[in-house]
Formats: C-alpha cells, structure tokens, sequence
C-alpha cells in the first residue's frame, strides 16, 4: 500500500542519443520506500532511464519532478552505482570516501567515513590503494561512496556483475537492510530470482519502452521466468 | 513518427527554397553587374595595373565571410537558448559558405599581392594573417563537427566552440596588428583614396556577394534540414524493421 | 567560501593524483626538452638567427606538451566514471572548470618553470634580473592556454580522435596567447623595449580574464551526454 504522494514522476520522457531512440515516452511513479525491479535485455534503455533519475543526462522530451521539500537539493537524495566504480585507482579507499564527502559538504565526514568502511569490511584494506582492490572489494567501495552521503533514493545500475558468492550475499543484505530503511531504490538486474526477491514492483523494459509492470506480489516466482520471455519476445 | 523533430521545420524549409528561388533573378542580374562595375565600369588603377579589379570581390568576400562567422555565434547562442536542432542546421550552413568565401579572400590575396608585393603570402599584412588564422578556425570548427554524431551533444559542443571561435576574432586582429608593428613592417598598408567609378564598383559588388550569401545560406540550410530528415526516416526503418 | 573551499578540494585531488603518478609529469618534460633539443639541430650551432628564433623555440617546447596534459586531465577521469561521480554530487559544475583549470594551471607553470632550466642552459642565456618578468609572462600565457584548453579538453573527452583534435581547435584560439608570449620573451632577452612588453602583458592579461569568463560560463554545456 504505497503512500499517496510519489516522491518522484517521470511523464512522457524520451531520450534520443542523435537519431538513435533510447528511451520512448516512458511514465513512471516511484513511491516512497519502493524497491523497483527494473529487468530487460541488453539495450533496452534501462542505464539510460537510471542516468536520467540521476540527473546525469537530460531528457531530450518529457518532464523529470521530484516531489521534495527542496527541489534544489535534490543532487543530496541520489546515490548512484553505475557499471563504472567511480572511485580512484591512485588514491585510498579512505581518502576516495573523504574527497566525495568533502563535495557533499559531510559534517562529521571522519566518523561517517569509518563506520562505513567497518560495515562493508573494508577496515583493513582502508588505507590502500584502490589499484590493489580486488574487484569485490573495489565493488564494495563503490556502494560505500554512493551510500556516504545517507541518499533517499538509490539508484543501481547491474551491481551483481562480477561478484564472488560472498559479495554478492553481502550485497543482498545491504539492499534488504536498506529496504527496511524504508529507502528508495530502483534496481537494474539480470538476476531475476534476486531482483523477484528483493522488490515490490517489477519492471520490463524492452526497446526503450516499458513492456511491463506489475507488483511484485501479483507474480508467481515459478513462472515469472517463462514471462518474461514472453514478453520481451512479443 | 514521434522521435523526430527535423519533419517539423519542412514547410519552413519549402518556404526557404521559395525565397531563395525568387532571390535567384536578383542574384543573377547583380552578379552581372559586379562583374561589369569591376571589369567594364571601374578605371584601370594607375600604379597597380589590372590585378586592382581583383579587390572588388576580395572585399566583398571578406565582408561576407565575416558576416556568415557572426551568424555562426549567433546561431550558436539561439541553439543554447532554445534547444531547437534548427539552429544547428544554420550554423552548419553558414561556417561552411563563411569558409569558402575566406578561402576566397585568401586566393585572391595571394593573386594580388604577387605582383604588388613581390610575394605569394604577405605574412606583413595584419589582414591577411588575421583571414588565415580565421580560416583555421572555422575549419576546425567543421572538423570538430564531422567528429561527433547528430545528437544534442554535438549541437552544442560546435555552438560552444563557433561562440569562442567569433569571440576571438578581435583579440587575433589586435595581437597580429601589434605583432607586425613591432617588427620593421616591409609593407606599407595598401593606397588611401578610392576614384569615385571605383566606389561605385563597390557599392555594386558588396550587396551582390551579401545576396549570394543568403542564397546559398537559405540553400544550404535545406539541405542541411533535408539530409536530417532523411537520416531520421532511415533509422525509423531500421527500428521498425528489427525483429 | 564554500566555492573557493570546493574548487581546491578538486584541484587538490587532481594534484594528488599528478603527485602520485610522477612519471606523466616526467614524461611530459621528456617530451619538452626533447623538442627543445631537436630544435638546436634545426639551427647552425652558435648562429645569431638561433638566438633570434629562441623564443619561439621556448613557446613550442611548451605547447606540444602542454596539450597531452591537458588531454590527460579528463582522460584520468574517464577511466573510471570518476567525472560522473563528480557530476552527481551537488558540485556546480563551473566549480568543476574553476578546480581543473586550477590544477592544469599549477601543472603548466610547473613543467614551465623545469624547461625554462633547460632553456638557459642550452641557449647560452643568462637573465638573473629579468626572471620576474619571464615568471609573469608563464603565469599569464599558461593562464590562458590552460582556460582554453580546459573547456576544449572536457568538450573532446567523448571523442574517439581527441588526441588529435584537441590541438586543432586549441591553436587557431590562443593564436593571441601565443603569439603575446613568444613576443613578450622576445623584449625581455633581445629588445629590450619595456612599452613592447607591457603592450603584450595587458594582451595576455585580456585574453585571459575574458575566456576565463567564458569557459567559466559555456562549461554548463560540454558535459552533457
């Protein structure tokens, strides 16, 4: 039962990267404390409607609201993981989470900073470089500096690829903390089972159009896979 | 056909070719008439001899070069203001026409000064140089163009760079006058008075070449809008043709 | 405040990351004192036209060179998506402009400042008392040369043959910084003419205020995909 205002309304956006059409008049409510499943094949626009949540691309048609107190603010609501890890190779796990909280104006940055290196276990591995990281721990930082800034909205672009079984548990149990944080989250995955489990809502998207939607609790998990493939090959 | 947008500027475009058609009589009898006025109407030049007849069009190149950049930058700010692809088209247009007259006032030039400076480049004329150094400019700007595909990304990328590019125009004409002022100038700027039969030649083939430049702007920005529009249907074939 | 503090966090981080990698600063003076010694095997040793040409030799030396780096300084972003996690954060991102150019600012002056060694000595110059005035013709040309060339490097960042564009729409621009500062040099270790050499100090000076205003202002522009 989704609260009645939507913290965020995507209306008739397309996106055209030149005479390419990744994204066709696409309309989506996110409610407070939904946890989106967003599914589809390579292509289908998914990265390019997250980029766009995330205020990294403009839409080329359509509107973008976030229903907030301060609309100005909203760069301070996202946390973003994108298939790139957006940290520094040349510099530490300690000093990449200092220098983005320094440009999200962190108070108290030192304290946030370590209890989050604690909590992903990272403690040891804090004052090394990143170029060392192996790629689960590099994963990991990457998910401590989207969520450094303690975002509303989370935004994950396919945050599974290539994890071990330990991070890959690690992470589902960040997603499901956050999920009873009542944060939040659109997230990409061509996990099915993982993303069936987490989410209230699912999401297909096929050619840069949703293809279909429904609530996580109206599906069967047994079939959900047959679905799928039927819709994407309608 | 909701993805495009170049379909909504065809009727402009149709009323475009119209102009340009109904400005081509104009055209015609003014370029015969720059061409009478500096070759029939215009006296010899007493010291120069008749290579002097080549500055007519070389004025009137270079004005219009100027203008066609001016409309670079102008276009380039209403592409930023509004976002509307058209502009783009316009500005495309009008660096390519601006680099075929400054390639014109660079041939002519170097035509002219052969015989009265005794040399193909006068690197000691501040105006040449500036016209060389412009020419670079805006045919980088059409490289830069040809590095990216069509999208809003590249519309405003060249807006950004035909902006700068006319911004430093004056600063490029200051630094070289004051560069070959410094150095011992070989070359005395050219004559001072113009006969009046002369001036006349020029008030004919100024308007003239002004008239050829919107021609060929009206004519080129169709064509830019036309390619658009069919690059546009290609690709909706292809989409819709994929399984 | 808050935006002075925000430009040297990022400028900072860039220098750091320089730091951290010493050899791209090595390898670029390498490459400047390479160009400075090919030079010298363009002129009969000793002669008065290589004294002539010395400081246009100097300003060359610094352009080539000076282009890679700027090159490099988005590059360094890209590899990782680190320009997109700045992008995400609440940075404005002129701020962003403002710390690159700082850092590509600090870098120029700094390989300057190396070739200006190498210069003396393989020239045969000697100007105790004119360093000030070759120090502020550094200033202000790297000034303009990184203003400019900061905005054009992010605008070329996406394009596969940057390498090689960014030099071709960067020089026909600073056309005025180069030629402001090859000529400047020229009074201070030839002529000899100080209201020559303030002529083009308030050219230099120019240039700079107005494209740093500019790039400052269109750099909202080259960013977006």
């Amino acid at each position: 039962m989704p609260p009645s205002t939507p913290i965020l309304t995507l209306s008739h956006v397309s996106k055209n990267y030149g005479i390419v059409t990744a994204l066709r008049d696409v309309n989506l409510e996110v409610y407070p404390g939904d946890f989106i499943a967003l599914f589809g094949p390579n292509g289908a626009g998914k990265t390019t409607l997250l980029k766009i949540v995330a205020s990294l691309v403009p839409p080329t048609r359509g509107e973008l609201v976030f229903h907030v107190p301060q609309p100005g603010k909203v760069r301070q609501l996202i946390g973003y993981v994108s298939h790139q890890s957006l940290v520094y190779n040349e510099m530490t796990a300690v000093e990449n989470l200092v220098f983005y909280g320094k440009l999200y104006g962190l108070t108290d940055l030192q304290h946030t900073v370590e209890g989050l290196l604690e909590k992903i276990g990272l403690w040891e591995a804090r004052h090394q470089l990143v170029r060392g990281f192996s790629r689960g721990m590099k994963q990991r930082l990457t998910l401590a500096r989207a969520l450094l800034h303690r975002p509303e909205i989370l935004l994950l672009d396919e945050p599974y690829t290539g994890l071990d079984q330990h991070a890959s548990r690690l992470l589902t149990h960040m997603l499901r903390d956050l999920r009873d944080e009542h944060k939040t989250i659109l997230l990409i995955t061509h996990n099915l089972s993982e993303g069936l489990e987490l989410s209230n809502r699912v999401i297909i998207q096929n050619r840069g159009e949703f293809v279909f939607e429904a609530t996580r609790a109206s599906l069967a998990r047994e079939n959900f896979e047959n679905l799928y493939f039927e819709v994407i090959e309608r | 056909m909701s993805s495009t947008n170049n379909q909504d500027f065809l009727p402009r475009s149709q009323k475009w070719l119209q102009i340009s058609g109904w400005l081509l009589p104009f055209l015609y009898v003014l370029i015969v008439a720059a061409l009478y006025g500096a070759f029939l109407y215009a006296p010899r030049e007493r010291v120069m001899g008749e290579v002097q007849r080549i500055f007519y069009f070389h004025l009137g190149s270079a004005w219009n070069c100027f203008l066609a950049f001016f409309a670079v930058a102008l276009a380039g700010v209403l592409y930023l203001v509004t976002r509307n692809e058209f502009w783009d088209h316009v500005a495309a247009a009008s660096a390519e026409i601006g680099i075929v007259f400054a390639t014109i006032v660079l041939a002519t030039g170097s035509i002219w000064a052969r015989p009265i400076w005794n040399t193909w480049w006068p690197w000691g004329d501040p105006r040449v140089t500036t016209m060389l150094v412009l020419w670079l400019i805006y045919v980088a700007y059409l490289i830069l163009r040809s590095s990216l595909p069509d999208g809003e990304k590249k519309f405003k990328l060249c807006a950004v760079f035909g902006i700068i590019g006319f911004l430093d125009v004056p600063i490029v004409w200051m630094s070289i006058r004051w560069w070959r002022t410094i150095h011992p100038v070989v070359i005395a700027s050219s004559g001072g008075g113009l006969a009046p039969k002369m001036v006349h030649a020029l008030m004919i083939a100024v308007p003239a070449f002004t008239v050829l430049y919107l021609t060929a702007l009206l004519l080129r920005t169709a064509m830019h809008l036309h390619q658009g529009v069919a690059r546009e249907l290609n690709q909706a074939v292809l989409e819709r043709g994929r399984p | 405040m808050r935006s002075l503090k925000l430009i040297w966090i990022l400028a900072e981080k860039d220098l750091r990351l320089e730091y951290r990698s010493r050899q791209a600063f090595l390898t670029t003076f390498f490459f400047a004192l390479l160009i400075l010694v090919v030079f010298q095997f363009a002129f009969d040793p000793g002669s008065t036209a290589l004294r002539e040409a010395a400081p246009g030799v100097l300003w060359t030396a610094l352009l080539f060179p000076g282009v890679i780096q700027l090159n490099r300084s988005f590059q360094l972003e890209k590899e990782e998506g680190t320009l997109h996690g700045i992008l995400l954060s609440p940075v404005e991102r002129s701020l962003l402009f403002s710390g690159k150019f700082l850092a590509n600012w600090v870098f120029l002056v700094a390989i300057d400042l190396l070739i200006v060694v190498a210069f003396v000595i393989f020239f045969n110059f000697s100007f105790e008392a004119k360093l000030a005035w070759i120090l502020l013709l550094i200033l202000l040309a790297s000034a303009g040369f990184s203003a400019v060339g900061t905005l054009f490097a992010a605008m070329v960042s996406g394009i596969r043959t940057r390498e090689v564009l960014l030099p071709i729409l960067l020089f026909p621009i600073i056309v005025p910084t180069i030629l402001a500062a090859v000529n400047g040099t020229q009074e201070v270790l030839l002529r000899h003419q100080p209201q020559f050499l303030v002529r083009w100090i308030q050219l230099l000076s120019a240039f700079d205020i107005i494209f740093l205003a500019v790039a400052f202002i269109v750099f909202d522009y080259v960013l977006d995909e």
